[in-house]
């Protein structure tokens, strides 16, 4: 009950802030300018409007994410409404676990908005909604539910600028993890440690790319764009990364005096 | 009791240290706080700034963790989420959700109350109307005054109607209209039989209301007691005013005063002890004056507070300055 009043309290804040509809206004419109994209470029329009519209969607909600996401505790902190809060009888994971709810709540809410504005204007162009594409678009709230992990715990521990700057980070440097390994596995001969080293770094950090298979999606036409246990474990992934995050938020913020 | 589960806050050896940094002193802000709050009482937590008053109500409520010693509320230890739920608490300028009503927020908070939709619903009402808060129920928080966020906070603090009601500076700020509500409202708070633990620097006002106090410096407790005990009744100065006087006889009063001065036809004569304001009055009546006032001043609260706090100054170790100030009920 604790941490759906919390979540639910989060949701309510998310809405009423400006940013969240600025960065949908912005994700329709890019969804809009797919089609004058694929005009402009080589190969089938429909494809390009697939593949906008996806990224488009995917870096929107990532957005939401990552600036609703870093403030959320520090604010709550800063602006000491944490007080009357924790002075309840609330545990703290509960107020960790309802601002984690609140976010992929309203990050769901854009997601889901955006891409029906998305698979509608596919449909109205003619252009087919695909099962793949529903997975594509499955797989970028599972992302989106580990960035808000991410998010959550930065700014359990740091100011808001600090926290965005270090989420960002993770959310373009998790795209590249496969390559960290492979960079580490050049220099297995040379130098060892390193190959170790970015081993650790490739476990330590979210493989974001795991979550994408926008590019699969659009070039599988109306085959599944991966199999329905790659698309489980990729789930179960996410999920458990997204569960080690807030446990961390919550050891850090559990010790914290305020 | 170890726990005081018979009284309604008790504090054992509360130490709290904050480590500023590798290579700033660790601040001492509590230490070794030993606190007892019958039930049923209004108790004043009284200190400087810095005093450790606020890092105690921290500890109290959940949002500290106190470095040695333990805590406990209605015989529940304060580290228990459950202890949370027979404590209401109002934390100094309290500060709300700007997008929330205020009926919203009573709600937000009697969820985290554990109070069914009923119960929240009925007691949102019940509380909007006894803070006098009925108009501006549907309002967002960021229009409400300072008085009425003081309310408000006051209201969220006993939704769930808890027996120990906790508050921060509840009349910093207020005018004095504020202020005279605020003090009704821990005044009926009592009458229903809960207690109210409440800091503030305002001692007038915890001079009239409050059952018991207790005096911290630096950390350390100076006193603790009922005010009536505390309170020693000593008169410090004696107020005389005479008209009628001649030269002569004023000579002769003025050997007694520790000031006097002419108001018109009145003569102002203070002296520092009961037995020269007697030695005065006859001094002026044997002159042929007319006494008009005789008036005795006694310590008040605010005067015992700088006295055993030695204005704040101290080294922060329990100094009793008044043997009748340790007493206990």
């Amino acid at each position: 009950m604790i941490v759906a009043a919390i979540a639910l309290n989060t949701f309510k804040e998310a809405v009423r802030d400006k940013i969240l509809y600025v960065l949908f206004a912005f994700g329709v419109m890019m969804i809009l300018v797919s089609r004058a994209i694929g005009w402009v470029s080589f190969g089938g329009s429909e494809k390009i409007m697939a593949d906008v519209g996806l990224a488009a969607i995917w870096i929107f909600s990532g957005m939401v994410s990552i600036f609703i996401g870093t403030g959320l505790i520090y604010k709550e902190i800063d602006k000491r409404t944490i007080y009357t809060i924790l002075s309840k009888p609330a545990e703290r994971w509960q107020f960790i676990a309802g601002k984690y709810f609140g976010l992929v709540i309203t990050t769901l809410v854009n997601l889901v908005l955006l891409s029906s504005a998305f698979l509608a204007y596919l449909w109205f162009s003619g252009v087919p909604v695909t099962l793949g594409l529903l997975q594509a678009l499955y797989l970028t709230l599972i992302e989106m539910m580990v960035v808000t992990a991410v998010a959550i715990f930065f700014s359990s521990a740091s100011t808001p600028i600090l926290s965005a700057i270090f989420t960002t980070v993770i959310f373009f440097v998790g795209q590249l993890t496969k390559w960290v390994v492979e960079l580490g596995s050049t220099m297995k001969m040379s130098a060892p440690w390193v190959e170790k080293l970015l081993y650790a770094v490739y476990l330590f950090l979210p493989n974001l790319h795991n979550f994408n298979i926008r590019d699969k999606a659009v070039l599988a036409g109306d085959a599944l764009a991966v199999s329905g246990s790659e698309l489980v474990l990729v789930t179960v992934y996410g999920l458990a990364y997204a569960s080690a995050v807030l446990l961390m938020s919550h050891l850090i913020f559990s010790r914290r005096n305020f | 009791m170890v726990n005081g589960s018979d009284l309604a806050i008790k504090t054992s050896n509360l130490h709290m240290t904050y480590n500023p940094g590798l290579f700033a002193r660790k601040k001492h802000a509590l230490k070794g706080l030993n606190m007892e709050v019958p039930p049923k009482t209004i108790f004043g937590f009284l200190g400087h700034n810095g005093a450790g008053k606020t890092s105690t109500i921290k500890i109290l409520v959940g949002l500290q963790f106190c470095t040695e010693g333990q805590a406990w509320i209605m015989g529940g230890d304060v580290r228990d989420s459950k202890t949370r739920r027979h404590v209401g608490f109002m934390p100094e300028n309290p500060y709300f959700y700007e997008y929330l009503t205020a009926r919203e927020t009573l709600d937000f908070y009697g969820r985290l109350s554990h109070l069914d939709r009923e119960t929240r619903r009925r007691r949102t009402s019940e509380l909007l109307a006894q803070f006098s808060l009925e108009h501006a129920a549907d309002v967002p928080m960021r229009e409400f005054s300072k008085g009425m966020r003081q309310r408000l906070g006051l209201a969220q603090a006993i939704m769930h109607q808890p027996p120990v009601v906790i508050l921060d500076e509840p009349m910093s700020g207020l005018d004095p209209l504020g202020r005279r509500d605020v003090r009704n409202i821990i005044l009926s708070l009592r009458d229903a039989g809960q207690t109210v633990f409440f800091s503030s620097h305002i001692l007038s006002d915890v001079e009239e209301i409050c059952d018991r106090v207790c005096v911290l410096n630096q950390g350390s407790k100076v006193a603790e007691g009922p005010i009536s005990s505390l309170l020693t009744g000593k008169v410090l100065e004696v107020k005389l005013a005479a008209s009628g006087i001649p030269a002569a006889g004023i000579e002769e009063v003025r050997k007694l005063a520790v000031r006097c001065w002419h108001d018109g036809a009145l003569y102002h004569v203070i002296v520092d002890t009961e037995e020269k304001a007697q030695a005065a009055k006859s001094r002026i009546e044997a002159a042929g004056g007319i006494l008009r006032v005789i008036q005795p001043h006694r310590e008040s609260l605010e005067e015992y507070f700088v006295r055993v706090t030695d204005g704040g100054a101290g080294d922060g170790s329990v100094i009793v300055k008044d043997k009748p100030a340790e007493v206990h009920a």
